[in-house]
């Protein structure tokens, strides 16, 4: 036996970048993530060739679910055309050959910053929403090691008291996005940064959502059909952004959550944040019969 | 009327790169090699930050981020993540160290003496202006010393634990591949030792400056002693397949330690990649400090462990940069509602426009 027969031939990278021994690792915690739903798995988060910050957790999960048959769908603030989403979608097709789509009905994987889709996801889909802060508990407990204790104990009074006190000093919850949630009775997640709107989508969702920050090593999950429910008072109902009105000036919808573009007159336009969403609706405005998928929210609610 | 088109946010990704690529120009071996030989306290640093021994390649990253310092560590560290690990190198002590360079403050002279080696310690701050116009500056000849110092040098903490003035602890006897591997498991708290310092070898050279800067200063209970400084180079020994152990290799390393002198002689410990001895130095006194139960942020292990990471902490900050709108879209929200309920309760607007003072 010689050095040589212990290794292989040299390439540039592996099959999906990561070595095979960091995907087990990760295929591991992943499970153990879907076994404990909201529980907050440490991981060893590898380097890999974007910058902390820039989707790095999202992107190791997608790296180990790719397939050369996945077809993978990448979104930034809504949009796919992003910048950063187009780099990342460009990433996943260069080390592992997967199809690019923009519609979010053919995707088998979509990779989120900051939105869920307004299109119903499928029991076939994987969401896989990009974390900054996987801690709900940094705010009043920005020590790791105690904040653990904390989730083990399910000592969550004190983001009870943050709400309280929004409640006392302006008359309303001003959580904006991140909003906590409790995941199948037992963890507090923070469920990224995505709007409240989003967040209601979770709950008894089809599809599976992983949660993972590359940077904080931190990686969490809601199985399929797991309650997912924010944190509220009894007598003050939980409140998604009021957008159930406003219309989208490009493609005349009405009901889903928007993007304000401030006008040099003093007024706001409003445009769907979904943007394939948009683009599908504006495409069969002008004659393409193309199939929108059913919506979570219908004329603005979702019940 | 349309959505921005696909192809624009990719087009204009791309040539912001080329942008970037083009005024830095033809990366070439010789540039490349260049780096290498004129830089390499600069290669050393980011090498230890990488946790990656290679100078080439830590050449190459400088020369394609252009010597922007975390760009390089990242494209290593990337690098680095996707290698498959062939062996283990056997453990070495101090006295198997090729030293260069070794020192201390505790004593006036030590068992194996104090070897300069190279530095700038005493040198003259003076910028040589006369080679910008023409004129080249070649050092001065070295004189070599009638008594070369001695490759290996005794370890000055083994005399001080055979007086008794340090404790010495029992160390583990741990097989190589269950050594805790920071690179391959994450960094939970409290950490193990090899987690702690490992995560001070590749910490950022800066953060481990400021940091330690604050408990030298202060903020905290170390007034450290250089106990001992070596620049070294360290053999990298490998046991072959077929049983036998060969010598793979020189690293060159740095290591420091640091004594406290409270109640007893404590030590605080760090090495890493490269010759850095500011790096070393700091973050043997930030080993020291953060094992403390002192109210400093320097003192705190997770404090200085997770924001002296180069990769996390530079990229975090640089994301910053990326579009935020949904997150502010959703904060605008609550604003206007609360907004809306002061006008509807008849309470007066809270002031937008507080006056700043003027100094």
């Amino acid at each position: 036996m010689s050095l040589k027969d212990l290794t292989k031939p040299w390439t540039a990278f592996n099959y999906g970048f990561l070595d095979e021994s960091a995907k087990r690792e990760l295929r591991r915690k992943m499970l153990k993530a879907i076994a404990i739903p909201g529980y907050q798995v440490p991981y060893a988060s590898r380097e890999v060739p974007m910058a902390r910050g820039w989707g790095t957790g999202g992107l190791q999960v997608t790296l180990t679910l790719l397939k050369p048959d996945a077809v993978v769908k990448v979104i930034d603030q809504g949009a796919d055309d992003s910048v950063n989403a187009v780099s990342i979608r460009k990433f996943f097709n260069r080390v592992g050959g997967s199809a690019e789509t923009e519609d979010t009905s053919q995707a088998t994987i979509i990779q989120s910053r900051h939105r869920v889709p307004e299109e119903k996801l499928r029991a076939d889909q994987v969401l896989v929403l990009q974390v900054p802060n996987p801690e709900p508990l940094r705010p009043v407990q920005p020590d790791m090691s105690i904040a653990r204790e904390m989730h083990g104990d399910a000592d969550y009074g004190q983001l009870w008291l943050v709400l309280y006190e929004q409640l006392v000093k302006s008359g309303r919850i001003m959580q904006g996005t991140e909003y906590p949630s409790l995941v199948n009775g037992r963890y507090v997640i923070t469920p990224s940064p995505i709007p409240r709107w989003d967040v209601k989508k979770l709950h008894q969702a089809e599809h599976l959502t992983f949660l993972s920050a590359g940077r904080e090593k931190r990686i969490y999950a809601i199985p399929p059909f797991t309650n997912v429910e924010p944190l509220v008072f009894d007598d003050v109902p939980y409140r998604v952004e009021d957008h159930q009105d406003k219309t989208c000036y490009r493609t005349d919808v009405t009901g889903f959550f928007m993007n304000e573009l401030p006008q040099e007159d003093g007024s706001s336009l409003y445009e769907l944040s979904d943007s394939n969403f948009g683009i599908k609706h504006l495409k069969n405005s002008q004659g393409e019969t193309l199939t929108i998928g059913e919506t979570w929210y219908k004329n603005g609610r979702m019940d | 009327m349309a959505y921005v088109a696909t192809r624009g946010g990719e087009h204009a990704i791309e040539q912001a790169e080329r942008l970037f690529r083009s005024d830095l120009g033809k990366i070439s071996a010789a540039r490349v090699s260049e780096i290498k030989t004129s830089l390499p306290y600069l290669v050393d640093r980011v090498m230890g930050e990488a946790s990656l021994y290679e100078p080439d390649l830590a050449a190459l990253a400088l020369a394609q981020a252009g010597g922007e310092l975390s760009e390089a560590v990242l494209l290593l560290r990337a690098y680095r993540t996707t290698q498959p690990r062939i062996g283990y190198a056997k453990t070495i002590e101090q006295a198997d160290l090729f030293t260069v360079r070794r020192i201390s403050a505790a004593f006036k002279d030590i068992p194996g003496g104090q070897i300069l080696g190279p530095t700038l310690d005493y040198s003259h701050r003076l910028l040589r202006v006369e080679v910008l116009t023409g004129e080249d500056y070649v050092p001065e000849p070295v004189i070599a010393s009638e008594t070369p110092a001695p490759a290996e040098q005794p370890s000055l903490t083994a005399w001080q634990k055979a007086q008794g003035l340090i404790a010495d602890h029992a160390t583990d006897d741990v097989a190589p591949e269950n050594i805790p591997d920071l690179t391959r498991e994450p960094l939970l708290f409290p950490a193990p030792r090899a987690h702690k310092l490992q995560s001070l070898a590749r910490a950022e050279t800066g953060g481990v400056l400021a940091l330690g800067y604050s408990t030298m200063r202060g903020y905290g209970d170390i007034h450290p002693t250089v106990n001992e400084l070596r620049l070294a180079e360290a053999p990298v020994r490998l046991r072959h397949p077929n049983g036998t152990v060969f010598n793979a290799g020189r690293v060159r390393v740095s290591q420091a330690e640091i004594i406290t002198k409270s109640a007893k002689l404590e030590l605080g410990f760090s090495a890493t990649f490269g010759w850095n001895e500011v790096k070393v130095i700091s973050a043997a006194t930030l080993d020291r400090a953060s094992a403390q139960d002192a109210p400093h942020a320097a003192s705190t292990e997770e404090f200085v462990l997770y924001h002296t990471e180069p990769v996390e902490s530079s990229g975090f900050c640089i994301h910053f940069k990326l579009p935020h709108y949904v997150t502010f879209q959703s904060s605008l929200d609550a604003i206007r509602r609360v907004k809306a309920d002061n006008v509807e309760n008849g309470k007066a607007p809270e002031p937008v426009n507080e006056k700043e003072p003027a100094l």
